[in-house]
């Protein structure tokens, strides 16, 4: 199981090796109508929306910080991010908290639905396609009972620049 | 400026016991044959850290011995010798001598001078013949424990006997009979004092022309041995000792451990014991039949002579002394032979005197007077209360109670809405669980807070010794000492700043005449600052003095092997001083030169997350700033709200708060507004507008305006309101997230939410920079970066 953290953490290989290592247990959560799945490994607890505090000047989908347990923890919006779903914050509104290389990362999404063991042939690679994710965050496309989840490479795609989160992005 | 350096004394004490354990740890774990560099480097640095609290706290004879021992080291760990068994013998004994100089500085315990005059001769004799003798003077010391092998090994100082005589009177007190070595009249004189103390004292001549002491008293031999260990070495002692049980009978022969034990406050049986290798124990094992049923208790009651306080008289002399126990191991147990001749009905007589003959017996003893000591301590520190926690316990600890201070809250809002009368006992105890939360959170919080100050003053006499030892003149400033600093880094900043201050004076500031010659005043200055700056607290050692020299340090470099370049850039090669081993000083002082401070600095900085650096101008002097992160800081502040939400200004930077009066309220060009404040204009900063924060107030007038000062400059930072003034404590945004302009890092209130920490400086810069009274949003630049970036990625 590591080795595949390892390794999708560094998926910066072709789609084909990302797909022999892709196999795993996944959480899938829901953004507008698509599911989606990321690696449950990176996954610290999933929590309700509250108390966020916000940031100046930030981009709209950084929602601002929480304090978890004495830690200092941004949220991200993913609706926002992908303009996916509608925008609102209920008591049913999840954010998944993620423990990425020790950084704490929350973020919102429209629901979770749940934890599967997907096999590395049932994952299909990517057909190049517009989307607002970039593909190559995504490692894959995986087909269970007729639904589609797309897998994504979470710890890639928080780590990006567009996502703002990591100090190399600040500008002064 | 006059401090009280034994205040201090104790976080000294603690350190250089730890280091000591330390370097002990490693000397034993070490592998003769391919030692380890790093492990010699660790032991190399421990000596040289004792060495610096040592000479700090003026406590000469531990600086001398450490110098001698980091001579020695220093070869070894350069390569320059063989690293031997000799050589690990005598640094554990060296240890040793520390521990028992230590010990002598702390408790006021005997020191054995002659163990440390041996031991520094030893490791002198090391560092010059390479290793190669070793002395027998010194060998028993140094010999670790060996099971008993030939039988005599000629002990160090070889006891005189001491002789136990049962017999005399029945007045319920002992009677000694006290037989000193030669000792000059002032020492009899006021030994003879000291021992008044304990009973009646009478003094004579004898035969022999040495001073007899008879004295009658109700305290044991243990406590006349450790009052005259002060003025003499007690294994010349020879005392005699009249019980008063009357019913003599059948005399015992005793060889006994005591001679050794009597050294009481004595350390060297610490090692010198085990060396001695047990001689037969020949004689009389079986002779005293009178103690054998009492073998459980020999552990106590070592001459105890009224048999009633057992455990206080024995003093936990042999404590941890497991008869028949590793019977192969047997250490030691002099030969030196101790004709007690006791009664058998004297019960402690006759127990000490099984004691011994247990001990002397064949079957061996395992003796640890270490242990012993610790019974001592244990006693002698019980008024000194003071605990080494880790800091992550504390760290835990605040955690858990802001996690009970939040849940405490929700406990009061929920009872809020419920009816006083029907609930009053509840709503009582919630009251009186909020006063209780909030104690707590006082006393945990204060747990880690300190001023700088505490660092500080170590320093002043430090400097000033040393200044005088190398015959420079100098000024000791120091400036913002009472900026709070979490107290696990301030414990870890006292070692680093030791260097760098010692590494100033000794190598930065220049002698006067130098001085002169350079056209600076002959009076050099030292600066030493901490302030809390933008995300960190910026600690910095300052000297005028000669400043790093750019082709020295390349050529040294370059000397050392090094991968250098002349085109490197100052910053660079100014890092090259951090390098293990690198050192620019052509003369090895024992203040500093041996390059291992600054390779200590960097080590024990990076441990802490924080970064040195160093600025510096060839002639000027030198300026090594370390930059500490806030993460563990706790700050003074003011809560203001904005909107609906709450930031925190740091409460030191805060000149004034003032609400303004509409006339007050001035603008430039229609669009900038100032404020006037006694007759100052400062430039309004509004927080809303600067952070793009929605609020209802909008009007100066409405609001509160803070003047805040930083760097020089003032501005009025327009706010809603204020809120309230509180320590918290400065989490970085960093660790998950990253750092946003004009924030400091966050924090977590009482409620359990976030607040941000204003970063004062980079406001006023911003206020200054920003264009946001035009209408342009603010952060322009910032957005627009983000959408370059955006773009750029594919």
């Amino acid at each position: 199981m590591s080795t595949e953290n390892a390794s999708s953490a560094t998926s910066s290989t072709t789609s084909s090796n990302k797909l022999k290592n892709a196999a795993g247990e996944y959480l899938t959560f829901v953004l507008g109508e698509e599911q989606y799945g990321l690696e449950i490994l990176k996954v610290q607890e999933i929590r309700g929306y509250d108390s966020v505090t916000q940031i100046a000047n930030t981009p709209e989908f950084i929602k601002g910080v929480v304090n978890l347990r004495g830690k200092i923890v941004p949220i991200v919006d993913l609706r926002i991010k992908f303009q996916l779903g509608k925008v609102e914050y209920d008591e049913f509104t999840v954010v998944i908290i993620l423990n990425l290389n020790g950084r704490v990362v929350g973020i919102v999404v429209d629901g979770v639905s749940d934890v599967m063991a997907l096999k590395e042939d049932q994952i299909r690679d990517v057909p190049s396609l517009v989307s607002n994710i970039d593909t190559k965050y995504i490692v894959g496309l995986a087909s269970v009972e007729e639904q589609m989840f797309i897998l994504v490479d979470i710890e890639q795609l928080m780590s990006s620049q567009e996502m703002a989160l990591m100090d190399a992005v600040a500008v002064h | 400026m006059t401090i009280d350096m034994s205040q201090f004394y104790e976080v000294f004490f603690d350190e250089a016991e730890e280091l000591l354990a330390e370097a002990e740890r490693l000397l034993l774990g070490i592998d003769l044959d391919s030692p380890d560099d790093e492990e010699l480097n660790a032991i190399f640095r421990a000596a040289h850290s004792i060495k610096g609290g040592a000479a700090t706290f003026g406590f000469m004879d531990m600086t001398e011995i450490t110098h001698v021992l980091e001579n020695l080291l220093d070869k070894i760990r350069k390569h320059e010798m063989a690293l031997t068994a000799e050589h690990v013998d005598a640094f554990l004994a060296a240890k040793d001598v520390l521990k028992m100089e230590l010990d002598g500085h702390r408790l006021a315990t005997a020191v054995d001078q002659d163990q440390v005059s041996d031991v520094k001769m030893v490791l002198k004799s090391l560092s010059e013949a390479g290793g190669v003798i070793v002395s027998a003077a010194h060998e028993p010391k140094a010999a670790p424990a060996v099971a008993a092998q030939a039988p005599i090994v000629e002990a160090p100082k070889p006891a005189e006997p001491v002789a136990v005589q049962a017999a005399v009177p029945d007045d319920g007190l002992n009677h000694f009979n006290i037989e000193l070595p030669e000792v000059s009249e002032k020492d009899m004189t006021n030994l003879q004092d000291e021992l008044g103390l304990l009973g009646e004292v009478v003094a004579s001549k004898n035969d022999k022309g040495r001073y007899v002491f008879k004295l009658a008293t109700d305290s044991t031999q243990a406590d006349i041995i450790s009052i005259c260990s002060f003025v003499l070495d007690p294994d010349d002692l020879i005392i005699t000792v009249s019980t008063n049980v009357a019913a003599a009978s059948a005399p015992v022969e005793v060889k006994a451990a005591v001679v050794e034990d009597a050294g009481f406050g004595l350390f060297e049986d610490d090692i010198a014991p085990k060396a001695v290798s047990a001689s037969a124990p020949t004689e009389d094992a079986t002779a005293n039949s009178s103690g054998v049923k009492i073998h459980e208790e020999v552990g106590y009651g070592l001459f105890s002579s009224d048999g009633k306080d057992n455990v206080e008289e024995g003093y936990g002399f042999f404590a941890p002394f497991r008869p028949h126990k590793d019977a192969e191991v047997a250490e030691l147990i002099g030969d030196d032979t101790v004709a007690t001749e006791a009664n058998s009905g004297a019960v402690a007589v006759a127990k000490v005197e099984v004691a011994s003959q247990v001990a002397g017996a064949p079957g061996g003893v395992e003796r640890r007077s270490p242990g012993r000591r610790e019974t001592d301590k244990a006693a002698a520190t019980a008024e000194t209360t003071s605990i080494r926690v880790g800091i992550e316990k504390v760290d835990q600890l605040i955690n858990l109670v802001g996690e009970l201070v939040i849940t405490q809250a929700m406990i009061e809002q929920r009872i809020s809405n419920l009816d006083p009368v029907l609930h009053e006992p509840l709503i009582n105890s919630v009251g009186q669980l909020t006063r209780n939360t909030r104690d707590l959170q006082e006393s945990v919080m204060s747990i880690r807070m300190m001023p700088m100050d505490f660092v500080f003053s170590r320093f002043p006499r430090m400097v000033r010794d040393l200044a005088a030892k190398l015959g420079k003149k100098l000024d000791f400033v120091t400036v913002g000492a009472a900026t709070e600093l979490d107290k696990g880094l301030i414990e870890r900043i006292v070692d680093p700043l030791t260097h760098l201050v010692r590494n100033s004076v000794d190598h930065g500031i220049e002698s006067p005449a130098g001085r002169k010659a350079a056209g600076k005043p002959e009076t050099g200055t030292l600066t030493l600052s901490a302030a809390h700056k933008g995300g960190s607290i910026v600690i910095e050692v300052t000297d005028d003095g000669a400043g790093l020299d750019r082709n020295k340090l390349l050529a040294k470099a370059a000397k050392n092997g090094l991968p250098v370049s002349e085109s490197m850039s100052d910053t660079d090669v100014f890092n090259l001083i951090f390098a293990p081993g690198f050192s620019t000083a052509e003369v090895v002082t024992d203040v500093s030169g041996r390059g291992v401070g600054m390779d200590v600095v960097k080590r024990n900085i990076t441990a802490m997350n924080g970064v040195v650096e160093i600025r510096s101008a060839l002639g000027y002097g030198t300026t090594i700033s370390i930059a500490l992160p806030l993460t563990l800081a706790i700050l003074d502040g003011m809560s203001v709200s904005l909107g609906n939400s709450i930031y925190v200004i740091p409460l030191n930077l805060i000149v004034e708060t003032l609400q303004p009066r509409a006339e007050d309220i001035k603008t430039v060009t229609g669009e900038g507004r100032m404020v006037h404040v006694r007759g100052e204009y400062l430039p309004i900063i509004a927080l809303h507008s600067l952070f793009n924060h929605h609020t209802d107030i909008t009007d100066p007038t409405q609001g509160v305006l803070v003047l805040l000062e930083s760097d020089g400059k003032k501005s009025a930072l327009f706010v809603d309101r204020l809120v309230g003034q509180q320590q918290v404590v400065i989490k970085s945004l960093e660790t998950n997230y990253r750092k946003v302009p004009g924030v400091s890092g966050a924090t977590i209130m009482g409620d359990g939410g976030v607040a941000l920490i204003l970063d004062v400086s980079a406001i006023i810069q911003m206020g200054q920079t920003s264009n946001y009274l035009t209408g342009a949003p603010p952060f322009a630049h910032y957005q627009s970066a983000q959408l370059i970036e955006k773009n750029s990625n594919p």
